[in-house]
This record gives structure tokens, sequence and C-alpha cells, in this order.
């Protein structure tokens, strides 16, 4: 096995160790994302209120979709990985990330797993508590549930967030601070990426071209696939374009990265 | 009166900082921009489907989510940027440079920044609102005017008490972040139209946490005329909320150890 390949496991680890340092901070962050589903059963309840569908969804599908989300955005949504990486940069701390034997793309890539992982668990009892509590209420539709259509989808917007978050923050090497530029894409990854509401309840000509875009592959996509609201055309279909968007935004951070450090100046000891 | 003067002096000194750096200014106005546009394409695309929701129709939905967003912006302005600096000056021990000086703590936690960035964006929610309420047909009152923007105070009293309330965990725990990512989640709940919840949900956001008031009770006022009864319980469920959650400031203050040498 390559060097670089036997120091990921060590990185993970140290990855899990700095995520777990604040055991409480990370718990209540948890809970905190559990919340909105609460207010979504409030507020779709009145939407659903004398009808039996909006769009292609029934009330319980809608609930559905937004409880998966919950499981999608922890498995996927990085936690502060892009500040952290932006702070690397602009406080000179890469220098001693720069003289190890590992490439920053894997380096920052395996501490991104751990954090997922750390955070999944984290996460496992308030969502778990929220799912329980709203399947006494409402007979969620787990009938279409598909794992098979779901776990690649999950592990390619995983990829999608890491890649893109990856080419924001080495932004930092030419911008004195970023959180603006993340903050903005945050809102459209939000708008476009099925964050607020399914996407396929916009109208027609608008979700055609959503679709194209790599937010669409953030959320919605691994989340529609996990409900099973694709057709197997549509799954290959979206699955190709989310590894595409993925593979596009790895190469461009390839660049920014090698761009970036011909700018680098590393100070001090 | 002194603690006027002394806002008034730490506003301008605030903005002369700001004004520094314009470019950020500008590029903060387009982010927060961004996030009502968001808000607004919800509704938009919610009512693709359906025609009121709740009894609340498409321009009074607009009505609800504007004033939620004023009331916000006003406060992301004047207070937020102060308290949500309280759990780096807990755990750095910056605090002690606060608490000698001759103020009532909890005053100089949150007014001691400011941000005019979204006073920008409270200027957007206002042309939003008026366009709404022109679509409406509606011709409000000078009272009802007046009773809106007392309403606007009122709303940004529960803004601080559950900010407060939530900064004021970092006396217990060493790094509270999340909780900020708390207090943008826990205000979804004033964008829902009252009329929307039911059961417990609707009392404890009513009567203990008056969250479902914040936006509703002056939205209403506009739209539906002055209401006495839900206007009495925001007022005092505002200041009740304000109180306690200044309490639990002062109790964690207790906990404070100074970490300066």
């Amino acid at each position: 096995m390559s060097a670089p390949l036997r120091a990921l496991p060590a990185v993970f680890s140290l990855g899990l160790q700095q995520q777990l340092a604040y055991r409480w901070n990370y718990f209540l962050r948890a809970i905190f994302s559990a919340l909105p589903l609460l207010v979504s059963w409030v507020f779709w309840g009145a939407v659903f209120q004398g009808r039996e569908t909006v769009g292609p969804y029934t009330f319980a599908g809608i609930l559905t979709y937004y409880a998966v989300l919950l499981v999608v955005e922890a498995v996927c949504q990085p936690s502060d990985d892009d500040f952290q990486i932006s702070r690397e940069i602009r406080e000179g701390m890469l220098n001693p990330i720069l003289l190890r034997p590992l490439p920053y793309g894997l380096y920052r890539g395996a501490l991104f797993a751990a954090g997922r992982c750390a955070y999944l668990v984290a996460a496992l009892i308030p969502v778990s508590f929220c799912l329980l509590l709203l399947s006494r209420v409402i007979d969620l539709e787990w009938a279409n549930f598909n794992l098979g259509h779901g776990l690649p989808a999950l592990v390619g917007a995983a990829l999608l967030q890491f890649s893109l978050t990856l080419c924001l923050s080495l932004c930092s090497f030419w911008l004195l601070d970023v959180s603006a530029l993340i903050f903005l894409v945050y809102a459209l990854e939000f708008l476009a990426g099925g964050h607020v509401f399914p996407l396929d309840l916009l109208p027609a000509p608008v979700f055609a071209v959503v679709r194209l875009l790599p937010f669409a592959y953030e959320y919605w996509f691994p989340a529609a696939a996990l409900c099973g609201h694709l057709t197997d055309g549509a799954w290959k279909a979206g699955l190709c374009l989310q590894y595409g968007w993925a593979f596009f935004f790895l190469v461009l951070a390839h660049f920014i990265w090698k761009a970036g450090l011909r700018r680098y100046t590393a100070a001090g000891g | 009166m002194k603690l006027l003067r002394l806002w008034l002096l730490q506003v301008r000194y605030a903005a002369t900082r700001e004004l520094m750096f314009r470019a950020g200014f500008f590029v903060w106005v387009a982010v927060e921009l961004a996030w009502f546009v968001i808000q607004l394409a919800f509704v938009g695309v919610i009512y693709h489907h359906v025609d009121e929701v709740a009894g609340w129709s498409r321009n009074e939905m607009i009505v609800l989510v504007a004033t939620n967003q004023l009331v916000m912006q006003i406060f992301t302005a004047f207070l937020m940027p102060g308290l949500s600096k309280l759990p780096d000056l807990v755990r750095t021990g910056k605090l002690d440079f606060i608490l000698l000086k001759p103020a009532p703590p909890p005053f100089l936690v949150s007014t001691s920044h400011l941000e005019i960035g979204p006073l920008a964006n409270g200027g957007i929610a206002i042309v939003v609102l008026a366009g709404a309420v022109q679509g409406l047909g509606l011709h409000p009152s000078w009272m009802e005017l007046g009773s809106y923007l007392a309403l606007i105070l009122a709303g940004l009293l529960v803004h601080y008490a559950v900010l407060m309330a939530l900064v004021s965990l970092t006396f217990w725990i060493i790094q509270a972040e999340s909780v900020l990512l708390g207090y943008y989640t826990i205000f979804h709940v004033a964008r829902i139209p009252r009329e929307a919840s039911t059961g417990w949900f609707r009392i404890v956001f009513t009567l203990v946490v008056p969250l479902l008031l914040v936006a509703n009770v002056p939205a209403s006022t506009l739209v539906r005329g002055l209401e006495p009864g839900p206007i009495v319980i925001f007022l005092l469920s505002s200041l009740w909320v304000a109180v306690l959650a200044t309490s639990f400031f002062l109790l964690g203050l207790r906990r404070y150890q100074s970490a300066s040498s």
C-alpha cells in the first residue's frame, strides 16, 4: 500500500477526535437539524387541508421526502470543512500539511468522511426520535423505499458536496473572506437543490432547467432516489449527471489548488 | 437616558467600522437578499398549486413573509452581531472588558456591534410588503400602522430573548457555535400562518415562546385590522420571554470565571 493510503486511517481517526472534542455543540447541532421536519409537518398539513395531492405528492409522501432529506443532510452536508480550509490557507496553517507526503485533497476527504460518520452517529438519536414521532401520527410512505437506487446517489451527493466545498474554500488563496461566497452558494443549494421544497413541485419548464444544474444532485436527487420516486431511466441519467458534476468540480479544485499554491506564501515557523 | 446616549455612541462607532469595508457591505446585502428570495420562491411554488393556505391568500402570505424578514433584518442589524459574539467572549475571557464597564452587561453584550447591510434588506422587505398590501387593495389607518410598528418592536424582543437564551448556554457548554444554527432553525416557526397550527404546537409557540406571533400578529393587523386579544397576548408574552432570557443570562454569568491573569 502506498504511503498516502496508509496515512488515511490515521487522518480519519484524527478527524473523528476533532469532531467529538465538543460533544454538546455537536449534539445540539443534530437536535436543531431535526426541527424543520416538525415545522414542515405543521405547514404542509395546512397546505393539504381539503386536498388529496399537491403536484405529484400526497401529505405522507411529502413528509417522507423531508424525513429522507434529514438523512441525506447527515450523510452528505459538510459541517465546517469550508471554513476550516479557508482558515488553513489564510492563517498559514497549510505549512505543516504541505510538508506531509499526502495530497491535500485526500487529506481533506478523509477529514470530511470522519465528520460525516461522527455526525451521522450524533444525529441518529434526534432523527430517529423525530421519525418515530411522525410515524405515530401519519403513515410515512416507506413502501417504495429504494436502497439500491438511493445508496449510489447518496455517495455521489457526498462526493459532489465535498468537491464543491473544496472549490469554494480554495478561493481563499485570492479572497480575504470567502464566507459571503459560501453563504451565497448555500442559498442556491437550498433553493435549487430541493432543500426548501421538492424540485418536482416547480413548473415543468423550470424543473427541466434546474435538474441540469449540480445543486439538484446534492439533495433532491438522492432523496427522490431513496423515496423510490425515480424510474430506472431517470435514475441512471441522474447518476451520470451527478458523478459528472462531481468529477468536474474535483478537476476544477485540482487546478484552483495548483494556481493557488503559486500565490501562497508560507511565513513563520 | 444614559443608556440611550451610550447606545447612540455605540451605533456611531459601529457604523464607522462597518463603512471601512464597503465591498463586504454590498456582498452581504446580496447574500441576505438571496435568502429572502428563497422564501418568496417557496411562496410562489406553493401558490402555483393551491389558492390559499390556512385562510391566507398569496399576497397575504407575502405580507407575512415580508414582515418576518423585516423583524429579522432589524434584529440582525442592531442586536444579533453583539449577541452572536458572546460564546467567543466567554471562551477567550474577553467578557472581562464588558463586565468592567459601568452599564448593565446584557445591554452592553447585545449592542456592542452593528451591521448596516441588513438595514438595506429591511428596506427591500418594506418595498415587497408595500407591493403586497397594494395588491390586496388595503389602506391601513394610521392607528393600524402605529400598532404594526409597535408589534415589530415586540417581535424584536422575542428574537432578542431566543438568541440571548441560546447564546447563554455558552456559560455551560465550552463551544456553543451550533446555537446560531438553532436560532435560524427555530425561527422557521415564525413564517407559518398561526391558523395552520393546532394542539400543543400552537400552545407552546404562542404562550411559552411566542414565535408564532412574531410575524403573524403584525401581518394580521395590516391585513385584517386590529385584533385586541392576540395583540395583548403577544405584548405580554414577548415581555415575559425577554425577562426570562435576561435572567437566564445573569444566572449563567454567575458561573463565568475570568480568564485574565
